[in-house]
């Protein structure tokens, strides 16, 4: 007890000092602030962020925005103190969109933003959250609007600025995208209501997430007369710009979405601008190559700055869990520079290039997730990309490298994932498959893995 | 409200296996429990349970050189401190053959990976009541997929109905009794299939 009391006195003391040093280098700093770059390791500023006006409302639309699916966790509980730290960076350097859903962070996202965003004044920030009703048991008209109802409480406010439906056009178990579609938005008459809300001022701008399934977003477009569709968020990056239908039949390029709601005057919301982090973890070759360009960049900001240089996107959402992923991505759009031609050519070569390898399109959202038999799916999936990524699956048993290749891998990955979370526990009851926006066939790339993993155990 | 009818949901589907209503977080898996074998078991090079526990001196050295969490010293009074071999943890792999090269005492001889894979300490029992396809909670099959020696195959519960669930068939000709299939089974805590020690290890 004693000794906490002089620990506490010591913190007292250090803090003081600190607090006196901070203010002191602050009076410093401010000299030379001037001279730092946007994106090295100096200040970023304040006033630079790349803006774009909703042409419905003009709504002043900061390029960055807040993707809440990914917020920090300690002890398994969303990190507030830290949620708050972020969304305070952001608000002072200009982040003013938000967008969260009722689902995320295991159902806490909403709360969590609420509390951070309401310490604000409620018109110096979007709010963008959805109508999550994925499992069956919320289609009814009762609980679904009991959803969009939480929503007002959790987030503290009387207005939405950004009301989307949430993943349009994914299908759900043995039920295409086009019957769910119609279970959850239209037979319960939801869709009807979100547009009287819409009318009454309670929704500023209605909008869709779309995933999958192309004859339901050809529908909603078609009607857009009906619809009014004020902003439309699709998945948009240098590799799914001209591969997306390449990873999976399924799915539709974004090239061809941007433009179709481009011809119709929709603000586009880009979602997966970074595919849930694994552009910014390219293969070490690719990565180089594009390091080599900017080498004071990172590589993920070639992914943002592509998402940006076109100009009917509203805002670009990315999931940061980390003050680094806030600070990197406001270097690249505080200003935004868009690339050129020659850039996008480059980038469209190496997306190209990534397509080779065997990696899991797998973005980590979580939507998959609890598996009910343990799985730690998302984790399996980024632990053998990052093996792809470096390279780090040997083959050959003959090579020199093969024995310490061998240990490093098995040890990594129980190191990973507790025996329980491994692979060798799905026992491919497909539960997972119709969560999964990417369409990935998650047992069988998980099995895929096992069998790498036994090859290693037995040789 | 909404809380606690999520409350509520979550309560029922933690008895079936739960409907997804929010994302993310992973699911609490239940500890699995050793069952009763009738015969323990005693690993490959064992030669019996005869020579196991006439020999074994009880020294640990084959716990510690398990890396697959399979042996462990006994509490009970009868062979205290003699390894028990149990499949909650892990399973006896095919290609692991440490305990037998550290055993000082004969009572886990020497024997090479070849030998181990046909060597049967035991075979594997189903429990249809535990099992989760038979119950038509999930299509399985794990102890089959999983199974080193392919000595498990689903086959329909009821021969003559095509929609009756599948249970696991074990080829006892093949089964070594590593316990693969009694580690990955998903009944939790006591497995679907699980094996039984063979008093006399045999080769097959």
């Amino acid at each position: 007890m004693k000794q906490n009391i002089t620990r506490k006195d010591f913190l007292k003391t250090l803090g003081a000092t600190a607090a006196v040093t901070t203010i002191a280098l602050s009076g410093c700093k401010s000299e030379t602030s001037e001279q730092t770059t946007t994106y090295s390791e100096g200040d970023i500023p304040k006033d630079k962020m790349t803006y774009r006006t909703n042409r419905n409302n003009g709504d002043s639309v900061s390029i960055l925005g807040y993707g809440c699916m990914r917020l920090p966790h300690k002890d398994n509980v969303i990190d507030q103190e830290m949620v708050n730290r972020l969304t305070d960076f952001a608000m002072e350097h200009g982040v003013n969109y938000y967008d969260t859903a009722p689902v995320y962070c295991k159902g806490k996202s909403e709360e969590a933003m609420g509390i951070a965003l309401s310490r604000y004044p409620r018109d110096k920030y979007f709010i963008a959250t959805k109508l999550s009703n994925f499992a069956e048991s919320t289609w009814s008209r009762e609980a679904s609007m009991q959803i969009y109802k939480n929503s007002f409480e959790y987030l503290k406010t009387d207005y939405i600025d950004y009301y989307l439906l949430h993943s349009v056009g994914n299908g759900s178990r043995n039920r295409s995208g086009w019957e769910t579609f119609n279970l959850r938005y239209i037979e319960n008459g939801m869709l009807d209501f979100l547009m009287e809300e819409r009318k009454a001022g309670r929704i500023r701008n209605l909008g869709f997430s779309f995933h999958g399934d192309q004859q339901v977003i050809e529908y909603l477009l078609d009607n857009q007369e009906k619809y009014h569709w004020d902003f439309v968020q699709i998945q948009m990056n240098y590799v799914d710009w001209k591969h997306a239908h390449d990873i999976d039949s399924d799915n539709i390029n974004a090239d061809y979405l941007y433009k179709r709601l481009t011809d119709l005057n929709i603000p586009v919301v880009i979602m997966e601008p970074l595919l849930g982090g694994r552009l910014a973890d390219l293969p070490d070759v690719l990565a180089n190559s594009l390091k080599q360009r900017t080498p004071e960049r990172s590589v993920a900001s070639w992914a943002f700055r592509f998402a940006g240089t076109f100009p009917n996107i509203l805002t670009v959402l990315s999931g940061m869990t980390y003050m680094e992923h806030l600070q990197d991505n406001l270097r690249t759009y505080c200003p935004l520079e868009p690339c050129s031609d020659k850039e996008i050519e480059m980038l469209m070569n190496i997306a190209d290039m990534y397509l080779k390898y065997p990696i899991v399109p797998c973005t980590s959202c979580q939507y998959c997730m609890p598996c009910p038999y343990g799985i730690d799916i998302p984790t399996n999936f980024s632990f053998y990309n990052k093996c792809v990524n470096e390279g780090t699956i040997v083959e050959d048993k003959q090579s020199a490298e093969y024995r310490k290749s061998r240990r490093r891998f098995l040890i990594e990955y129980n190191r990973q994932l507790e025996a329980d979370r491994q692979t060798e526990h799905c026992i491919g009851c497909r539960q997972c498959v119709s969560h999964c926006p990417q369409k990935i066939d998650i047992p069988a790339r998980l099995n895929d893995i096992n069998a790498i993993v036994e090859r290693l155990k037995r040789n | 409200m909404f809380l606690a009818t999520i409350a509520g949901l979550a309560t029922v589907s933690a008895v079936k296996a739960q409907e997804k209503i929010v994302d993310g977080g992973l699911a609490i898996i239940e500890d699995k429990k050793a069952p009763k074998r009738n015969v323990s078991l005693k690993p490959a090079g064992s030669q019996s349970l005869k020579n196991f526990t006439s020999s074994c001196t009880g020294c640990q050295l084959c716990v510690q050189s398990c890396e697959n969490q399979v042996l462990r010293p006994s509490t009970k009074l009868e062979n205290l401190m003699q390894p028990e071999m149990s499949y909650e943890r892990g399973y006896c792999r095919p290609e692991c053959t440490a305990c037998s090269e550290v055993c000082p005492a004969g009572a886990i001889r020497k024997v090479s990976r070849e030998e181990k894979s046909s060597i049967q300490i035991g075979h594997a029992v189903f429990i249809a009541k535990n099992c989760v396809s038979f119950n038509g909670e999930a299509e399985c099959g794990n102890c089959a997929r999983r199974c080193p020696s392919g000595a498990i195959t689903m086959m329909h519960s009821d021969p003559d109905d095509e929609s009756s669930p599948m249970v696991p068939i074990v080829n006892q000709e093949r089964c070594i009794g590593c316990g693969a299939c009694e580690h990955v089974c998903p009944a939790r805590p006591f497995s679907a299939i699980y094996v039984e020690g063979n008093e006399v290890h045999r080769m097959i």
